[in-house]
């Protein structure tokens, strides 16, 4: 009996080990590519079919929302598997660079023909460099635009948004579009993404939502509250949706669904608007309005960054540098992706949606440009402002009162960060 | 002498044997539960460093922070409605449709079939599909009703609206369980007491119920258990800005985002600690009160 369970348990360990060593032998013949934008996806592809043309090694792209990409990234870094290349993001960017889990590229940078880091927006390149070290190829640039409904405008008699609209006109126009039975709104603040909406406001009224030295809050400054009043006058006179239906449906569905006149919204969303019927019949672009400051897109840039525990160094490094050269970036814009990271491949983008008058995006790059404020830590301050402006959204306090109360509660987290 | 040695041989080997065949499950929950939960506890004392490196004894100050947590207090009082409402309703429905599907009618089968099938579908495709039904602009529920309610945005019921979710999901298990208990009890005492003149109620009460308790008494502990667990539900339906979050969120929310998508481990692992306790108590509560209750014969 014995004897028998023994051969049975050295056969079934003869199997394990051929499977483990099976699954080490899988040579990189695929490198993993993560990314968190369903809306990129495709174009992209090309774009790594491409690479995978000249090389012989196939790039899959997996996708992974916004949210849980974070999760599975950490997760993969804290002991896991990460992909091969992913994108990188100024949220995170630092703590990434410092725990070294980004493969370093300095060097191979430098060995490199065909990549110039001169070539790059500096802020974007800045973004991911650590102590004189780079750790990820800039990818992209965004800049946020309002985009509004052309046909809700010509309806209500109104002239089309342009370059002398201001804030305040925003407001009163919202207000005239704004329909008696709540059918139509005429903006919509979007609540779980700063970047293309509030932030905006803030920095042109000359407010700020971290300190220089990143370790202070400056949403109770003066200037901040001043502008996030202007959001709250259109909260009050009700020309923007409730809290409750944004949370629910995303600024960018009532749009595409003809419930709200004007949003604004960061230029990665064009692939989606492009896509969708609705908004290429009835949607354009026009630059955001300006504040008593100045007028003020956020902006940010994604990095293509690989993993420096990974199996296949080399072939992601060779995947990365053809995504930094030229011809890459410059598809990438002409694909309408995104614009891109590398200057003066922003024209392609211009012209890959007909549809749209694009060039709301690309003239705010002319405009005063903001990097999207981040610590070592953004996502925890970032969550807290979210979940905690929403009394404000709803009307309980006053914004002043949240921004205060927020700026206090972010200062803890700062404080906290640093150690 | 020759007999003595004969049994204890058969001993070893049935020891020996016994031991073999719950071994899987002995390793499987070692590996898996119980070390984890020392783990746990042992990481509630410190400050997590990034991607869990470098981490910094902190005592007890993860506790005193727990403590002095609204968002915790809060949290645990959503789970505890949540579980109530889930346990005690679908126990109730599923006790009575269980009672009916144990009668001889027609299409037995095919009902049983359908109660069964929410159990079949994964739990984050049943939490999509009803954000939509519950969508304030476009759900097919206020579409029916011709009203503009905000079942998952309202602070006020929207940890209900998702029990209702909990509750659509989890009755195909309750009877099938019910059922199980329902063909334990013998056809006599329904026979004897419809000659006494008892009605299908008082056979209901007097008859079914305590005879059934050992079967509700299971349900109810390990119902109540994953109720308190619930996290799925809550993280598809409720977005992030969603200003009944904090009215809605659950324990094991909480613990998600500390620990996975904040990076705090040690905090994270202070509010599983603190679940455990919850859940410790009240299993220990009711196994207790089960003599109060449950008959076994």
């Amino acid at each position: 009996m014995i004897k028998k369970f023994c051969i049975f348990v050295s056969f079934a360990l003869i199997a394990v080990l051929a499977l483990i060593s099976a699954g080490s032998v899988s040579a990189a013949d695929k490198l993993i590519v993560g990314i968190w934008d369903t809306n990129q996806q495709a174009g992209l592809q090309e774009i790594l079919n491409d690479w995978s043309a000249i090389t012989g090694i196939d790039a899959e792209i997996q996708v992974t929302t916004w949210n849980e990409y974070w999760t599975v990234l950490e997760a993969g870094a804290s002991g896991g598997t990460l992909p091969d290349v992913f994108w990188m993001h100024s949220n995170v960017s630092q703590k990434y660079m410092e725990n070294g889990i980004l493969l370093d590229l300095t060097d191979r940078i430098a060995a490199s023909e065909v990549i110039d880091m001169e070539n790059y927006y500096p802020d974007i390149v800045d973004l991911y460099t650590y102590d004189g070290k780079y750790y990820a190829m800039p990818k992209d640039i965004d800049t946020i635009a309002l985009w509004y409904n052309k046909t809700m405008f010509d309806e209500a008699g109104i002239a089309y948004p342009d370059e002398t609209w201001t804030w305040e006109k925003l407001a009163e126009v919202a207000k005239q579009l704004t329909k008696e039975d709540k059918s139509v709104y005429g903006y919509a603040i979007n609540t779980s993404n700063n970047q293309d909406s509030y932030y905006n406001v803030i920095y042109s009224y000359g407010g700020a939502v971290i300190s220089a030295d990143k370790k202070t809050s400056m949403l109770a400054d003066p200037k901040t509250i001043a502008g996030m009043e202007v959001i709250e006058g259109m909260l009050r006179e009700g020309s923007v949706p409730d809290l409750q239906t944004i949370s629910e449906n995303g600024t960018q569905v009532l749009f595409e669904s003809g419930k709200v006149a004007m949003i604004t919204q960061g230029s990665w969303m064009v692939p989606a608007f492009r896509d969708n019927e609705y908004t290429t019949a009835n949607a354009d672009v026009a630059v955001l309005p300006s504040g008593p400051e100045a007028r003020v897109s956020i902006y940010n840039g994604l990095g293509w960054a690989a993993n420096a525990n990974g199996k296949n160094p080399d072939e992601a490094w060779s995947l990365i540098e053809y995504l930094g050269t030229k011809e890459a970036q410059e598809k990438q814009a002409q694909l309408g992706v995104t614009m891109s990271a590398y200057i003066g491949t922003s024209d392609a983008w211009k012209n890959s949606v007909p549809g749209f008058n694009l060039e709301g995006h690309l003239n705010m790059l002319d405009e005063t440009l903001v990097i999207r404020p981040y610590s070592r830590n953004t996502t925890v301050w970032e969550t807290m402002i979210q979940q905690d402006l929403g009394p404000a959204w709803t009307g309980e306090k006053t914004m002043a009162e949240a921004l205060k109360e927020i700026a206090e509660k972010m200062n803890g987290i700062l404080a906290e960060e640093r150690y | 002498m020759a007999s003595i040695k004969k049994i204890s041989l058969r001993r070893r080997e049935e020891f020996f044997w016994g031991w073999l065949f719950i071994l899987p499950t002995m390793v499987g929950l070692i590996v898996l539960n119980i070390i984890p939960i020392f783990q746990t506890i042992y990481q509630s004392f410190f400050k997590t460093g990034d991607f869990g490196r470098g981490n910094i004894f902190v005592g007890l100050s993860n506790y005193v922070r727990l403590i002095n947590d609204k968002d915790v207090w809060q949290a645990l009082a959503n789970t505890l409605k949540y579980a109530v409402t889930e346990v005690v309703v679908s126990i109730a429905i599923s006790l009575v449709l269980a009672v009916l599907l144990n009668k001889k009618i027609r299409f037995r089968a095919g009902y049983r079939t359908i109660f069964f099938l929410p159990m079949i579908a994964a739990p984050a495709a049943i939490a999509m599909v009803w954000r939509w039904l519950y969508n304030t602009e476009f759900g097919l529920l206020n579409n029916l009703f011709g009203t503009k309610i905000n079942w998952i945005s309202n602070p006020n019921f929207a940890i209900y609206s998702i029990a209702v979710i909990g509750i659509w999901s989890i009755l195909g298990y309750n009877i099938v369980l019910f059922l199980a208990g329902l063909q334990e009890i013998p056809n006599d005492y329904y026979e004897a007491s419809s000659i006494d003149g008892a009605s299908g109620i008082r056979q209901f009460f007097n008859i079914t119920l305590p005879l059934l308790s050992p079967t509700i008494f299971f349900v109810v502990v390990t119902r109540v258990i994953g109720a308190l667990q619930v996290f799925d539900l809550i993280f598809m339906v409720v977005d992030i800005t969603n200003p009944a979050l904090t009215k809605t969120q659950s324990l094991v929310y909480l613990f998600y985002r500390y620990s996975f998508t904040q990076g705090n481990r040690g905090y994270g692992s202070t509010i599983v600690v603190l679940l455990l306790l919850v859940i410790m108590f009240v299993t220990i509560f009711q196994i207790i009160a089960q003599k109060k209750w449950v008959f076994y014969n």
